[in-house]
């Protein structure tokens, strides 16, 4: 698996995307940090989300966001990370970034990747409001994020 | 032993049946994804109303037709919306 693209179980790093980002011809890096809120719920507040993902297509989608990224806005260098399994309020559940010449195409690039992450790639959330309570399943477009 | 194909659940859809995975019978010649996808609300009601919102995979590909047949062996994945970020 390329280390641009990435489902893991442990803590993702804003710096560490930062130095994979980094390149010196790459004058506009942008980079996306999506956290968890602890939004209220029928069941009480958020604790935490537990997430998965059908792990070989979403590791296909994020590269194929990648390749993307790469022909459509010049990307140079692309991180498209993702949590699996509970993350905490508070938390970075999602990492995505570009790097690129200029500014103006390093911002199109990553609003691009998060926007199609969320719409096309098979990961999804379920809210666990407090041990013990019923979990339920937040539907897609209510993150906001 | 009766042949099976495997059904990978996500998200409601697992919360829905209480199980990540159900091995689903099917004969030789296969059934049609319009009617396995028929069969599964019928044998778990809460998945129902689910399974309308859902889109499917089939060994590895999203169903592009539901007159596509599911055959002994097969991998068929039920994908509520996606939800991540």
């Amino acid at each position: 698996m390329s280390v641009s693209v990435r489902l893991t179980r442990r803590p993702l790093s804003v710096p560490a995307a930062m130095r994979l980002l980094s390149g010196r011809e790459l004058g506009g890096v942008v980079v996306f940090a999506g956290r968890v809120r602890p939004d209220r719920t029928p069941q009480g507040r958020v604790a935490h989300l537990d997430y998965e993902a059908h792990r070989p297509l979403a590791l296909a989608a994020l590269s194929s966001l990648e390749r993307t990224a790469h022909r459509r806005f010049g990307a140079e260098k692309v991180v498209l990370w993702h949590r699996l399994g509970p993350v905490p309020v508070g938390e970075v559940s999602v990492i995505v970034g570009a790097a690129t010449g200029h500014r103006a195409a390093a911002f199109r690039a990553a609003r691009y990747l998060i926007e199609q992450l969320k719409r096309t790639v098979p990961i999804w959330k379920v809210e666990r409001a407090r041990p013990g309570r019923r979990p339920r399943s937040r539907p897609a477009g209510r993150a906001g994020r | 032993m009766a042949a099976r194909a495997t059904i990978l659940l996500f998200a409601t859809a697992r919360l829905a049946v209480g199980r990540p995975e159900i091995a689903w019978s099917v004969d030789a010649k296969g059934t049609t994804v319009g009617a396995l996808v028929r069969s599964l609300g019928g044998r778990y009601p809460k998945l129902a109303p689910i399974l309308a919102t859902c889109r499917f995979v089939l060994n590895g590909r999203y169903v592009a037709n539901r007159a596509t047949r599911v055959r002994p062996g097969d991998e068929f994945a039920v994908h509520p919306p996606y939800g991540g970020g």
